[in-house]
């Protein structure tokens, strides 16, 4: 399916480590993900929302195992209770005065809770899950790469259209309701979209490190950037040349990919935190 | 509510100069609750087409509130309407909002021109700022005095800077109404005059509707056309000078409670 990409890729870049297939299924799927990741990442440090995504990860623990249970492709589960989690976080939010990271705490909790009780009775699960768990780039298929570019597609549109008013939002957001922004309806998409981007990214980075792939690079480039604009750009940069170079140094170490790309991108974020340190005293 | 009626025929003059249309905002039966507690009730009061109207009270006693329920950012009971000449209710105005804090990130990598353009622009910051954006971002801080602040980071300005930019946010796009509350709250007394004094010109020259929330009651006494004095209920509305009076003023905050007066203030000393 994705053979014309591939030959493509022969051409403009003949590298060994991109020889085989499953090599450039990986890094066009790391292409696509790094930059879904890296570009919602902005928002998410900027509405501090680094808790949130970590709990649609964890709940995706759950999502995978009631798939296997059921003999539904974990994928579908995954997203599904994704989604779930991130509207129902999004609803205690507007209802209840308890703290957020308490709704989050408890909603979290209780998802990854039901996941273990689950995998515990049945124990032949657990190999599936440590796919899930740490992710698995080198194993992606062609349907997935693909799905992933869907997403990258979606993720652009979405940001083309609500950039400005999410920033409002994330500004000040009775500033952002004097200007007839709906807060509320922003709110959900936000987190659909945002649940869409981490359960997705989930098979490339794994669970545990599927947040680090949002708010690292965007974290780097609120260490680089002065503007709204530019902030956007950096955190794609970094995301792209973590993905690209963890995948090259995971090839050559035989590591883990998605932790290495979160390794470099880490690296990256010391590299840059000087900068920010000057930037302030000037 | 004839003389009401005369405030925005002047009003009218001006708008069929300038092909704006200046607004009257109806208060009436306004309650605001939350749970059992009732925040604001029976709120009657026209706040007129082209003037300064300011609203003075004790803290608590919902003036921030009042502000939210013309926007209507809150649920309340009761009506809101807005006129324009003679008709009233058709369409929403165009209300500008100076907040009494500007509450957020300081660390968001956010420049005034960027914070400005996120009012009305379309396009996605990421693609930049549109050249009528920047323009109209510039002329909006050139009335508030601020235009040199146009690249600066928004979270390094001071108090007094914040403010400026939050004026120039509220009068980008040629708003009808003007609500602030209590906008002179991170400024010294003599940056609150300054920033009257800059809102009153621009009043005069652009002849919107302002509703004002101050505590500094020579700034009000100077610049307000007409005083509401508000805790939970209106007690006392009219002229500066018949309002504000020790009687009032006792009965609204209290006997022998600390007023924000200049020392050169020419308002009545409520302690006279």
């Amino acid at each position: 399916m994705l053979d014309p990409i591939f030959q493509i890729m022969d051409s403009i870049a003949p590298v060994s480590w991109l020889g085989p297939e499953f090599m450039k299924r990986a890094f066009l799927a790391l292409l696509f993900i790094g930059v879904a990741c890296s570009a919602m990442g902005v928002l998410v440090v900027n509405f501090r929302m680094a808790f949130f995504s970590d709990a649609i990860s964890h709940s995706a623990f759950t999502g995978v195992a009631i798939g296997i249970l059921f003999g539904v492709n974990p994928m579908i589960t995954l997203v599904v209770l994704g989604l779930l989690v991130g509207f129902g976080v999004t609803r205690l939010k507007e209802h209840s005065d308890l703290p957020t990271d308490t709704i989050i705490g408890v909603t979290f909790s209780l998802a990854v809770a039901l996941g273990i009780v689950i995998i515990s009775a049945k124990r032949a699960l657990s190999r599936t899950l440590e796919a899930f768990l740490y992710g698995n780039v080198l194993a992606v298929s062609d349907v997935e790469v693909t799905m992933m570019a869907l997403l990258l597609l979606a993720v652009i549109v979405f940001l083309g259209l609500s950039y400005n008013r999410l920033f409002l939002i994330g500004i000040n957001d009775s500033l952002a309701q004097t200007r007839g922004v709906k807060v509320k309806v922003y709110n959900y998409i936000f987190a659909a979209v945002l649940a869409l981007v981490v359960t997705v990214s989930i098979r490339v980075v794994g669970m545990l490190l599927v947040t680090a792939m949002l708010i690292v690079p965007a974290a780097c480039a609120r260490n680089l950037a002065r503007s709204a604009g530019a902030m956007f750009w950096y955190s794609i940069i970094v995301g792209l040349i973590s993905a690209v170079a963890g995948l090259a140094l995971s090839f050559k170490l035989d590591t883990s990919t998605g932790a290495t790309v979160i390794l470099v991108a880490g690296i990256l974020f010391i590299l840059t935190y000087p900068v920010r340190m000057i930037m302030e005293r000037n | 509510m004839s003389d009401s009626g005369l405030a925005c025929e002047t009003g009218s003059e001006h708008a069929h100069r300038n092909g704006e249309q200046t607004h009257r905002i109806e208060l009436r039966d306004v309650s605001v609750r939350i749970g059992s507690i009732s925040i604001l009730h029976d709120i009657n009061a026209v706040m007129r087409c082209g003037e300064v109207t300011a609203i003075i009270g004790p803290n608590g006693a919902g003036k921030s509130t009042l502000l939210k329920a013309i926007m209507g950012l809150i649920p309340y009971t009761g009506e809101v309407r807005f006129c324009a000449e003679h008709q009233c209710g058709a369409g929403r105005p165009n209300i500008g909002y100076v907040p009494q804090y500007l509450d957020f990130d300081r660390g968001t990598p956010i420049t005034v021109l960027d914070f400005l353009s996120l009012k009305d622009q379309r396009k996605p910051l990421w693609l930049g700022h549109k050249k009528e954006m920047k323009e109209a971002a510039l002329e909006s801080l050139g009335w508030a005095g601020a235009a040199h602040l146009i690249s600066r980071p928004l979270g390094r300005l001071s108090g007094g800077e914040t403010q400026r930019v939050m004026l120039a946010f509220a009068l980008l796009g040629t708003p009808d109404i003007i609500l602030l509350d209590e906008p002179v709250s991170g400024v010294d007394a003599a940056g609150e005059e300054i920033f009257a004094e800059l809102l009153r010109k621009l009043q005069a020259q652009r002849h919107f509707t302002v509703v004002l929330v101050s505590h500094d009651l020579s700034v009000v006494t100077r610049h307000a056309d007409q005083v509401i004095c508000l805790n939970k209920t209106i007690h006392c509305m009219g002229g500066a000078i018949e309002v504000l009076t020790p009687e009032n003023l006792s009965r609204l905050y209290g006997p022998h409670v600390g007023l924000h007066f200049h020392p050169n203030g020419v308002g009545p000393d409520p302690y006279a």
